[in-house]
């Protein structure tokens, strides 16, 4: 496309649009450290006067939070961010493991199911409300239920698509040949996958284990239906502070939620080159 | 932009998609099948156990009358097309939620075209510090659905910025309560969720835009079109696949949208702002209506099924036409 200056006017739409873009994530960072008697001021205060870091210390102190007088919420949060790391980390690893395995078998042998296209899009786009309740009942069946295994297990399956196919679109990006002279070499396929194939893929298979990393980090409906005492990520704490007695805690749940998407932003930083690719299941390479 | 430009061009773009039935293209190779399949094997098992099984529970459930107080699901008394029928002819709840859920699609799908292509379109000038505003503007997209839903709920609190923002420009006694009344509990919705993903319209479009190949736009500005008509004529049907890829993805995931409203409404007032998601989550969790929700379920896949063959009708003829 022909290139050509941006105008005065295009640079003021331009301005606008950052500013409407960037205030929500102004205002959550904001509101992570304000002091409480500033949480929910009429008018609202924009940028506290005495910022502070004791919204992010209550967030981890049961006894501070019992101060607030909530019920129900007098949970610390260490427990939802332990959780959230554990299932993660674990079903990042096992999704990115087993999706690298099956975008060799497709991109490289073909192995690929004439179903499993419609199984992928079924999958995806089945409330996940509905599919939630047969997990109840079978987890329940086999004491899976309010367990970081189910959790775990569920999150490797919908986050499976999104693995394989990303994968495979940069499994594709590489030439055969390059494996093909490893063989030559008298390697086996399977040598030649591992000292070939992956190792030239690694900047891929780094973006795609940060992007499913994203998705996992961010789900929030299995793990709202399945866990009850035991099991707790950061977004079902999330939204436990907002049932109890609506609109108390702001700060300490702004920091919450600032612990939440502050390793995510950046994440997202690092891979953005990736994220259409990861979005569209490798259909538009960027 | 940051990254290189990829082999793609656009009319490729769409044959790489899932949904489309003829693959990446390269032909399977009939050696070593034994280990494309042992790679997959993994894959396959665990689609199986966590989503064929539970999708085959859930559709055998939606034939019953099954609900936890009932004991075992297989005790639970066949009803045949009962639930079914029930959601099509009697429940208006129901109706109501796959209506307000289409309309509130149709309108944020729209806003977001609208507002990611002219994003898109601006970041094809030439201006400074674009790789700094390229990441910025992509940043509402990488924060977690409910982080996003906490943060607007703060935001049109009715003593919030926005209501502040407003006061200032309208006059004072402005004071809204966004989430008591029903059309502007929608507007708030709307408004999230136009916030969070017209990023991601921006984002394909703009590596559409950047893969549309130069040659047919010179010729056409040689032959004296002016830059609506290059727009129009030229750029936009190349750029077509990739428009409706992004359709497609966002259609697959505005069908369920959940946790942005159940942390801004919880589907009220009333049930002003109930989705498909949020009326089959209370069906099931909060009425323990289980087999009835199973049902629903299955129409709505059903309907976003037709829905996405409907979107991808117009590239598959379009990819015939390029293969022959």
């Amino acid at each position: 496309m022909l290139s050509k200056k941006l105008t005065l006017f295009q640079a003021a739409l331009l301005a606008a649009a950052l500013a409407v873009v960037l205030f929500p994530v102004f205002w959550i960072l904001m509101t992570a450290i304000k002091p409480p008697t500033d949480w929910n001021a009429s008018p609202a205060i924009w940028m506290p006067s005495q910022p502070t870091l004791v919204n992010f210390k209550t967030l981890f102190d049961p006894d501070a939070l019992k101060e607030y007088g909530v019920g129900g919420v007098s949970q610390s949060a260490t427990k939802a961010v332990i959780g959230s790391l554990l299932a993660s980390i674990t079903a990042t690893t096992l999704s990115v493991l087993i999706g690298l395995f099956a975008a060799i078998g497709i991109s490289r042998y073909g192995a690929e199911n004439k179903s499993t296209p419609l199984v992928i899009l079924s999958g995806r786009m089945f409330p996940p409300a509905a599919i939630a309740v047969p997990f109840v009942i079978i987890f329940s069946n086999i004491g899976l239920t309010d367990s970081y295994v189910g959790l775990i297990a569920i999150y490797v399956a919908a986050t499976l698509p999104f693995s394989t196919w990303m994968l495979k679109s940069f499994v594709d990006d590489l030439p055969r040949e390059i494996e093909e002279a490893a063989m030559i070499d008298g390697k086996s396929r399977i040598k030649a996958h591992l000292t070939v194939t992956i190792p030239l893929i690694r900047g891929g298979l780094f973006a795609t284990t940060m992007f499913i990393f994203i998705l996992n980090w961010s789900e929030f409906m299995f793990a709202l239906v399945l866990s009850y005492s035991n099991v707790s990520t950061i977004p079902v704490q999330l939204a436990k502070y907002v049932t109890a007695t609506a609109g108390t805690l702001y700060g300490v749940q702004a920091a919450l939620a600032v612990l939440a998407m502050v390793p995510l932003v950046i994440v997202g930083y690092l891979i953005q080159g990736h994220l259409a690719r990861g979005m569209t299941f490798g259909a538009i390479k960027q | 932009m940051a990254s290189p430009p990829g082999p793609t061009h656009p009319a490729d773009a769409p044959g790489l998609s899932p949904a489309a039935p003829h693959g990446g293209g390269k032909p399977p190779r009939a050696k070593g099948g034994n280990i494309g399949l042992a790679l997959t094997l993994p894959g396959q098992i665990v689609s199986i156990l966590v989503l064929v099984i539970p999708l085959l529970v859930a559709l055998y459930m939606s034939f019953t009358d099954w609900s936890p107080t009932r004991g075992s699901l297989f005790d639970a008394e066949f009803v045949g097309f009962e639930n079914y029928s029930e959601l099509l002819i009697w429940d208006t709840r129901f109706l109501y939620a796959v209506l307000r859920t289409l309309c509130i699609s149709a309108v944020c799908l729209a806003l977001e075209f609208a507002f990611g292509l002219s994003l898109a379109v601006l970041f094809m000038r030439r201006f400074r510090g674009k790789s700094l505003l390229f990441s910025a503007f992509l940043t509402p997209m990488m924060i977690l659905p409910v982080v996003v839903g906490y943060i607007f709920w703060m935001l049109f609190q009715s003593s919030g910025p926005v209501n502040q923002i407003l006061e200032f420009v309208l006059g004072p006694d402005v004071a809204l309560e966004w989430f008591r009344s029903a059309p502007l509990a929608v507007t708030a919705v709307i408004i999230t969720e136009v916030w969070h993903w017209t990023p991601l319209f921006f984002l394909i479009l703009l590596s559409g835009l950047n893969s549309v190949p130069e040659n047919p736009v010179r010729a056409a500005v040689i032959l004296g079109a002016n830059p609506r008509q290059v727009f129009w004529r030229v750029v936009m049907p190349t750029l077509k696949p990739v428009i409706i890829v992004a359709f497609v993805i966002r259609t697959m995931e505005i069908i369920k949208l959940f946790d942005e409203v159940f942390m801004l409404t919880r589907g009220g007032p009333g049930s002003a702002t109930e989705t498909i998601s949020l009326y089959i989550y209370k069906l099931a969790f909060n009425d323990f209506q289980l087999a009835y929700g199973a049902a629903a379920a299955f129409l709505v896949l059903l309907g976003a099924l037709g829905l996405i063959h409907l979107l991808l009708l117009p590239v598959r003829n379009q990819l015939l036409e390029v293969k022959r």
